[in-house]
């Protein structure tokens, strides 16, 4: 189980930081994405949407507003996919 | 061109495709009846979108207007392009010959091309290969073809053939290119406008930014829920003032004056400083001051972000206390994008020649927040000297034309 969570966490943190185009290093579970890394609102809909095809999920768009970090846009895909 | 005088220029040609009519007498009459042309999508499957309704041109028949082309190498932009041109060259009384005969400019400004027939040779790549892509479609795909077509159709090699990709503010783009040329004496004549056909490319875009609304287009409204992707086309003829009285033509309406800017500021909000220096631009070009314009045509899309963006910047300019009836007849032909400049000012110039403002329909409560009135839901009466049409696109391209009631001496 902790293995699976582990690889899903690295999968997440892999789509993040390629569409941020940041070094897996500078990000950390709570640095803010908008706020630390340049993120704006295109961007942010990109990951939504790139985590909604890796993980076969829908995502709400009212979420984008809890996914300002690693760990909050981990909790959303765990409440969509239901983990 | 600012501070001399130039040429008057003058818009004595229509020719409007759109979900509401086709002809500027049919589409007068869907801009007066307050006719919607939302209905669900046909131009591709829809399967996977939890809504997909859209503002599609029914029953178009290429064949009813293009006389010269074959239709078979002409995408649907294109075809709606063409059919609008000689739309407006009937509608203005010009002979083919004499057409011919003087120098002219084409200007058409686009957001997709030809994007629905890269959706199709794209799925073809995917399911079926590169090699099964249908040279036929792929030669109709470069953009430049909207206003090369129109050239080839009636045969002008006096001509400059220019398609300006500035998105959704391309239609007004066009028209300020055209009114500069004619202004200036180096051309007779001017077809501008804009064109663009229902491509999946877009709406999926739009869908994906949530701006889609999943019914009906509410610009303005409380409970606006974004935009509905039309298509269509809409060409005006311009020429100069002398020319149109030499042959007596029928005057809709004179350009006044244009104003452009681009802020690159975002790559799809709307910035609104810049949105009200574009207007203050284009009143400067055509001297008129803020409280002369009776209405203003606004970009008006009906998503939250443009809305509100725009009314502000309205009210930046105009005042607080009494800015200009404002409407967007993207409420009843939806966003058809590149066109949607060029229809719009056909609207203005209808809106001028007839006397009244057409409405912003499906309204229910303005948002307080964008305060204007819109005009909401029923034309009015309304005696018109100087009419105001707003476009805005992504990326901080805005374009503003001025349109002025026929027979006025505004100096």
């Amino acid at each position: 189980m902790a293995a699976i969570v582990e690889e899903r966490r690295e999968t997440i943190k892999e789509i993040v930081t390629d569409i941020l185009e940041i070094d897996p290093d500078e990000v950390t579970e709570t640095s803010l994405f908008k706020e630390e890394h340049d993120a704006d609102s295109l961007r942010a809909i990109e990951i939504l949407a790139a985590l909604e095809k890796t993980f076969n999920v829908v995502i709400d768009q009212s979420e984008l507003g809890r996914m300002v970090n690693l760990k909050g846009v981990y909790e959303v895909v765990s409440d969509a996919a239901g983990w | 061109m600012r501070g001399e005088s130039g040429r008057r220029v003058v818009v004595t040609g229509l020719g409007a495709v759109s979900g509401i009519g086709i002809g500027a007498a049919e589409f007068l009459a869907g801009l007066r009846a307050g006719k919607s042309a939302a209905r669900p999508v046909t131009a591709f499957d829809t399967e996977g979108f939890e809504h997909a309704m859209a503002c599609e041109v029914p029953d178009f028949e290429p064949g009813r207007w293009i006389r010269n082309l074959n239709i078979g190498n002409l995408g649907r932009a294109s075809q709606f392009s063409v059919a609008a041109a000689r739309m407006a060259v009937a509608d203005a009384g010009i002979a083919e010959d004499a057409l011919r005969a003087v120098p002219s400019l084409i200007s058409i400004g686009t957001t997709d091309g030809e994007s629905g027939d890269l959706d199709q040779l794209v799925e073809t790549e995917v399911d079926l290969g590169p090699e099964r892509m249908d040279p036929t479609v792929a030669r109709r795909v470069p953009a430049g073809r909207l206003s090369a077509v129109i050239a080839e159709e009636f045969g002008l090699s006096r001509t400059e053939a220019v398609t300006l990709p500035t998105a959704c503010a391309a239609g007004n783009y066009a028209i300020g290119y055209g009114y500069d040329a004619i202004r200036g004496g180096d051309v007779e004549v001017a077809l501008c406008g804009g064109a663009d056909a229902l491509c999946r490319k877009t709406f999926t875009g739009f869908y994906r930014l949530g701006t889609i609304a999943p019914e009906r287009c509410q610009p303005f409204d409380k409970d606006r829920k974004g935009i509905l992707t039309g298509e269509g086309a809409g060409v005006l003829v311009l020429e100069s003032l002398e020319s149109a009285l030499a042959r007596g033509a029928r005057i809709y309406a004179e350009v006044l004056g244009y104003g452009l800017n681009c802020d690159a500021d975002h790559p799809v909000a709307p910035n609104q400083d810049s949105v009200a220096r574009c207007m203050r631009l284009a009143l400067d070009d055509a001297r008129i001051k803020p409280e002369e314009v009776d209405f203003i045509s606004a970009h008006g899309t009906g998503t939250r972000a443009n809305d509100i963006t725009e009314a502000r910047a309205i009210r930046q300019v105009f005042g607080d206390d009494a800015p200009p009836r404002t409407v967007s007849i993207k409420s009843m032909i939806g966003h058809s994008m590149g066109a949607a400049g060029a229809l719009a000012s056909i609207a203005c110039a209808l809106a001028l020649t007839e006397g009244f403002i057409p409405p912003t329909i499906n309204h229910v409560e303005t948002d307080p927040e964008c305060g204007l009135d819109v005009v909401p839901n029923e034309a009015v009466d309304a005696e018109l000297r100087v009419v105001q049409n707003n476009g805005l696109a992504f990326g901080g391209n805005n374009a503003v034309v001025i349109f002025g009631k026929r027979g006025t001496d505004w100096n």
